[in-house]
């Protein structure tokens, strides 16, 4: 796999000059008989006969299922009427057997004044270049492909390497795993590269691909990341590759070996949980809980207040005094009290109490006091 | 002469209805020599009851409303210049009366209040020199809004005690204002007409003098004034804090006095307990400080006065 592509022994397969109206033309081909898949340096060689006239080429392989191409080189001699032009593809045959490559050749004739005028334009006066076309019927190349050997899946000089960040982890845990391929040949590209099946889950994703196509040959870097979770420990089974080197004929194997990650499995009891989540519906009942609360204690506070009112009114009004008089044990005792009050109603009592007292007059104490009870009422 | 009493009160509820309390008081004071301060809302019939007290008693009565620009001469009287003959002549204020309603008196500034209180005291106005007796009888009824409202001046309490009693005129019953709707409505008040003059009204005042009072009494009077300074010492420690200072000796004079007038007014010829009972708050209510404890929780000086009076033991 030393060898590359640009020093194998360049083979031509017409190496003589063939005539296409206004100019002459030829193909070579660096293996005309490759493996399928190896890359094939096709070069096309043009060269301009007719000197009188401006000659332009517009070329091109024709698309095919059967290869795959890429243009890698153009060398150009841009001489006064003398052009020549050499166009450089890389086609990797993608079918065993008889297979041509087809080509797609337009002459463009034009003169010194059409080239001249398509540039005398301002930026607002931009010309057409005008030409005469003619398209040039050129033969396919035939190619005789070989066929590689059974379940090969890459085609070329590559290398393996694979990288595992952890062989552990909690179950259904992503394990990441990426394996990388690097090498020229053909873009080893594959759809997959573990099967499906297993006690685990793979995630993959579109491979990052780096692929760049030379006269040497293309070379490759194909990343595939992809990330492993299962619910208990699984087994990765070895990859196999097969691949086969077309410079060495020889058949190789790129390998990833087994993996084995041990997953911790989950906890049934951890899983669920204990508590209802999100809560069930309840109606809220707890704003007329503090509502209430809130009422009794205002209520609670207001009848204290009122209370104290009526206690502190009630005191200093009728019943203190009524006690006092129930309590006078002697006519000069209520006298006393009475006279205290400084009210208009007691008057005819103190007038009773001091004929009492004063003249001699006997009225019971018991009967000014009910009296002087009922004014206060 | 309790007839001529009697005769007085009748002549004076042609014009006022009701109103017992200030009649008397203002009876007491006019038999006394005396002042008084009258406090109560507006409205109350101040004015129509010194209008009708002059009448019966055929005295001139004046009517001075007190405000913040008043000056002493204003009411005292000034000397005026004659530019004619280059002379000065007095003119009398409003002071020479009578009787003198002093309407909100705690709207005028103090040395307005200090020139009639002064006035009151010494029963003579000097102006420019010359000094005038009053004539008496010479009573003043001065009228004031409760202190609390904005604008007033505060009556000092040694002016205050310049003022015999202190009445608090409250409203009307009911019934007694019906009366006076449908008297004010069908202007029915009668004309009050002088049933006393000024000779037997100083003959009444030589009378009250006479009235006995026992010794007992007269120490039970200035009992009842020295507890008013020293609660403690009469046995009121719980309300000893109430107080900041008592009634003075006018206090005593004017108790006495006005007991007398009392049981003049009775009809009797003696004092007796009830007489100074009925006339103790309002000689002392406007006399007694109450401390700035006692006034926080809402006391008034009656409630001092009560306590005192139910304290001390009558004789």
């Amino acid at each position: 796999m030393k060898r590359s592509l640009g020093k194998v022994l360049f083979l031509c397969f017409h190496i003589f000059w063939l005539q296409a109206g206004d100019f002459d033309y030829n193909i070579q081909v660096n293996k005309p008989q490759p493996y399928m898949k190896e890359g094939t340096l096709v070069t096309i060689n043009l060269k301009q006969t007719n000197h009188d006239i401006v000659l332009l080429f517009d070329f091109d392989l024709l698309k095919s299922a059967n290869y795959t191409f890429q243009r890698v080189d153009i060398q150009e001699v841009d001489a006064y009427h003398a052009a020549e032009i050499s166009y450089t593809y890389l086609v990797y045959p993608l079918k065993v057997g008889k297979l041509d490559v087809g080509f797609s050749l337009t002459q463009k004739a034009t003169t010194d004044e059409s080239v001249a005028y398509s540039f005398s334009g301002d930026r607002d006066n931009v010309k057409g270049l005008v030409t005469t076309n003619t398209h040039i019927d050129l033969s396919p190349l035939a190619l005789d492909v070989k066929p590689i050997p059974l379940e090969t899946k890459l085609v070329g000089d590559f290398s393996l390497d694979y990288q595992v960040k952890k062989h552990e982890g909690e179950a259904f845990e992503p394990l990441p795993m990426q394996i990388r391929i690097k090498g020229k040949g053909y873009p080893p590209i594959l759809e997959t590269l573990y099967p499906k099946e297993g006690n685990f889950t793979q995630f993959t994703e579109t491979p990052f691909v780096q692929s760049i196509s030379t006269t040497q040959g293309t070379v490759n870097t194909v990343t595939y990341a992809m990330a492993l979770s299962a619910e208990k420990i699984f087994t990765l089974p070895p990859l196999v590759i097969k691949a086969f080197n077309p410079l060495t004929e020889k058949s190789y194997e790129l390998l990833v070996p087994k993996q084995t990650f041990n997953v911790h499995p989950a906890d049934s009891s951890k899983l669920l949980d204990k508590v209802d989540n999100p809560a069930p519906f309840l109606l809220d009942w707890s704003w007329l809980e503090t509502f209430l609360a809130y009422l009794v204690v205002f209520v609670a506070g207001y009848l204290s207040a009122l209370s104290w009112k009526w206690q502190k009114k009630t005191k200093r009004a009728a019943e203190p005094l009524k006690e006092k008089i129930q309590s006078a044990s002697t006519h000069k005792q209520l006298l006393q009290i009475l006279l205290s009050q400084d009210k208009k109603y007691f008057t005819r009592s103190i007038q009773k109490l001091e004929s009492t007292l004063y003249a001699n007059e006997n009225i019971p104490l018991k009967q000014i006091k009910k009296e002087a009870l009922e004014n206060i009422q | 002469m309790n007839q001529k009493i009697d005769l007085l009160k009748k002549e004076l509820a042609k014009a006022v209805i009701g109103q017992d309390a200030m009649i008397e008081g203002l009876l007491i004071g006019l038999l006394c020599d005396g002042h008084i301060l009258v406090e109560g809302v507006p409205g109350l019939a101040k004015t129509t009851t010194i209008n009708a007290l002059s009448q019966a008693l055929g005295l001139d009565s004046k009517r001075i409303q007190f405000t913040p620009d008043l000056l002493p001469s204003d009411i005292i009287g000034a000397q005026i210049y004659n530019p004619q003959d280059h002379s000065f002549s007095i003119k009398k204020g409003p002071l020479f009366t009578h009787l003198l309603l002093a309407d909100e008196i705690n709207r005028a500034p103090a040395k307005v209040q200090s020139a009639l209180l002064e006035v009151m005291q010494e029963r003579q106005v000097t102006i420019a020199e010359e000094t005038f007796k009053l004539e008496n009888p010479f009573l003043v009824m001065a009228t004031q809004n409760p202190i609390e409202q904005e604008g007033v001046y505060a009556l000092p309490e040694a002016q205050l005690d310049r003022f015999m009693m202190k009445l608090v005129v409250k409203h009307n019953t009911e019934e007694e204002e019906l009366e006076i709707m449908r008297h004010v409505a069908n202007k029915s008040f009668t004309e009050v007409k002088p049933v006393i003059d000024i000779q037997e009204l100083h003959t009444l005042q030589e009378e009250v003098t006479k009235v006995h009072i026992d010794v007992e009494l007269e120490k039970y009077i200035v009992q009842l004034i020295s507890a008013t300074r020293d609660l403690e010492k009469f046995g009121m420690e719980d309300v000893k804090h109430c107080l900041m200072f008592g009634a003075s000796p006018r206090a005593s004079i004017d108790l006495y006095k006005a007991a007398k007038a009392k049981a003049f007014l009775e009809g009797k010829t003696f004092v007796s307990p009830s007489d100074i009972g009925y006339v103790i708050h309002n000689v002392l209510r406007h006399r007694i400080v109450l401390s700035y404890e006692a006034r926080a929780k809402g006391m008034r000086s009656d409630e001092i006065i009560t306590k005192i009076v139910e304290t001390l033991a009558i004789p």
